[in-house]
């Protein structure tokens, strides 16, 4: 049986990576994957702790946060669409008509 | 384990105004789909008598002081819950009012405006009831995805566009730390629920304090305080204005709802540890904004940095963590209402006519509009601070709060930063009554914006001189907070 800590451990890894990516990189589609990545390693977390204390509260969490990732990834992308047909850019860097 | 919910419809009854929201919500999306004939007034005509209902159960439900809840704790109704949630439905009320002009201007798709904006609005009402972490995500993403779509609801002006991707980008990153956050608590107190996970927590294991922290920052995403405040500007200014002026009140206020019953119930035991957090926040959030507004040239920048400044100072009132200071906190949410949404159909009734948000434009506009200048008038002093209008009773009541609890730093700083934000407010004072009009043709204001102008005057007027009333409301709403010191004003209410 692998103990719960390595479960976290895991999650732990998968969050930060993505919580990097959503900081460094510039490209918005690779933003959204990183985000995506932070939410699976929330749902590694909730998974692994409903079996690890016996409730199913947690995998029902994890459903959720599962139904809610592939709502912001419509509606992202979506708004990344509308982005492009006006301008040509999908970077961070090149959307900078408001500032200051 | 098990499965029974033991529902009865009399439990069902507790939701009624969310359930009757959401059926009106069909309704409208229904008719707008079978009757494409039909004006866009008629749509907005219906969706405000909708939430006018909505209103009226709300106001019955909290003059009877119905409670209950529902769901296995996950759903609360409490006077605190119907207090945020007729603030938001109020809001919505007279944000849809003042969109009608606005949205007769839109080439597209008019109508989903209205249903995006009441659905947004049940999000909120949700967020209100929410007392389990797992409602606190959904109904969090519920509403700010309604949020999403209506920021970048002008697809042929680029600047909302970029508006919507900017508040979305920072929105599902403040997600995957909630629902980051959420994991780590479950795992160690093993429930989702706020009075069973008080319950759980002897003392703070850095997972813990790891968990919370990522919960507080998500929801200091949607209140709009220092870490997590660069999306504030950006789509205030992008955003279509009557949706940012319900994004500047109205998921602040559902949000302080799970806050407050975060941080003064469940972890009400750990206050020495989260008050230096507070104070913190709440220093640099009431700095930074009343700073970086002075150098602003658009209105609607201006108001979103005097926003940030303004949660600060609600953030005196979490500070001072006794039942005063939540009274404080909601006291202090009905007096911006009035003066943030009256500040902002203002700027809609001008760039109505003008097309331009830009303050060097506000240059004599009491020449052009007697009425508007002064009403954009009483609503900056009111958001300054100065007596006798709302904003003063406000900033006193939280200034007394924290006093109490000896929270001298924190009131210094709130003093300064009221200082700073006389000045930059009296700049947009000057220009409006000293400077001459470029061009001085007359502003014409329709009667609906009229109307809501009218309300947030009355409310900023009649909080600030006879504010015993509305101070008892708040009061009945912070009952359950009863164990946190009592309010020295008597309350009457049943």
């Amino acid at each position: 049986m692998v103990p719960i800590g390595a479960y976290v451990a895991v999650s732990a890894i998968l969050f930060v990576t993505g919580l990097v990516g959503v900081l460094v990189r510039r490209n918005f589609i690779i933003v959204l994957m990183c985000v995506e990545i932070m939410l699976n390693g929330a749902n590694l977390n909730l998974v692994a702790f409903a079996h690890h204390l016996d409730s199913l509260a947690g995998q029902i969490m994890s459903l959720f946060v599962i139904a809610i990732a592939a709502g912001e990834a419509a509606v992202g992308l979506a708004i990344i669409i509308v982005v492009f047909r006006g301008k040509i850019a999908t970077n961070v860097d090149q959307i900078n008509l408001l500032k200051w | 384990m098990t499965f029974d919910l033991n529902l009865t419809l009399s439990d069902l009854l507790l939701m009624l105004p969310e359930l009757w929201v959401t059926v009106w919500i069909c309704v409208v999306l229904c008719v707008d789909f079978l009757m494409p004939r039909m004006s866009q007034r008629a749509i907005a005509g219906l969706s405000v008598a909708g939430m006018g209902v909505a209103l009226g159960f709300l106001l019955w439900y909290y003059i009877e002081g119905t409670n209950g809840v529902l769901f296995k704790g996950m759903f609360v109704l409490d006077r605190l819950a119907l207090f945020f949630k007729i603030l938001v439905v109020g809001v919505s009320l007279l944000v849809l009012l003042s969109s009608i002009d606005y949205v007769s201007r839109f080439s597209f798709f008019k109508s989903e405006y209205y249903f995006l904006v009441m659905m947004a609005a049940l999000g909120m009402m949700f967020m209100s009831s929410a007392n389990d972490l797992l409602s606190v995500f959904i109904t969090v993403e519920f509403s700010t995805f309604g949020f999403y779509v209506l920021v970048a609801y002008l697809r042929d002006d680029l600047r909302s566009s970029e508006a919507g991707l900017k508040f979305f980008i920072l929105g599902v990153f403040a997600a995957a730390l909630l629902a980051y956050g959420t994991s780590l608590v479950y795992g160690e107190t093993g429930t989702f629920i706020f009075p069973t996970i008080a319950q759980g927590m002897a003392h703070m294991t850095p997972g813990l304090v790891v968990g919370w922290l990522m919960i507080f920052a998500a929801l200091g995403f949607k209140i709009g305080t220092v870490p997590l405040h660069s999306w504030i500007p950006d789509t205030y200014q992008g955003a279509p204005t009557p949706i940012t002026a319900f994004l500047s009140i109205a998921p602040k206020g559902a949000a302080f709802a799970i806050l407050l019953r975060m941080f003064f119930s469940t972890l009400a035991a750990f206050k020495p540890q989260w008050v230096w957090l507070m104070i913190g926040v709440a220093m640099l959030s009431m700095l930074y904004g009343n700073i970086v507004a002075i150098a602003q040239r658009n209105i609607k920048r201006l108001l979103a940095y005097s926003g940030i400044a303004q949660i600060g100072n609600i953030l005196i009132g979490m500070a001072a963590g006794t039942r005063m200071g939540a009274d404080a906190v909601l006291f202090y949410l009905l007096t911006y209402l009035f003066a943030n949404l009256g500040a902002f159909a203002v700027v809609i009734a001008f760039s109505q006519t003008t097309n331009s948000d830009e303050i060097e434009d506000y240059s004599g506009l009491n020449r052009r509009s007697p009425f508007l200048a002064f009403a954009m008038l009483v609503f900056l002093l009111s958001l300054a601070g100065v007596p006798p209008l709302a904003g003063f009773i406000g900033k006193l009541y939280l200034f007394v709060a924290a006093i109490k609890e000896g929270l001298y730093t924190l009131i210094v700083v709130g003093l300064i930063s009221i200082v700073i934000s006389l000045y930059y407010y009296l700049v947009v004072v000057k220009k409006m009554y000293i400077s001459e009009p470029a061009d001085p043709t007359p502003i014409k204001v329709s009667g609906v914006l009229q109307s809501v102008i009218y309300v947030g005057l009355a409310g900023t007027l009649i909080l600030g001189i006879y504010p015993r009333p509305f101070i008892e409301y708040t009061v009945a709403a912070t009952t359950i907070f009863s164990h946190l010191g009592a309010v020295p004003v008597v309350t009457t209410l049943p």
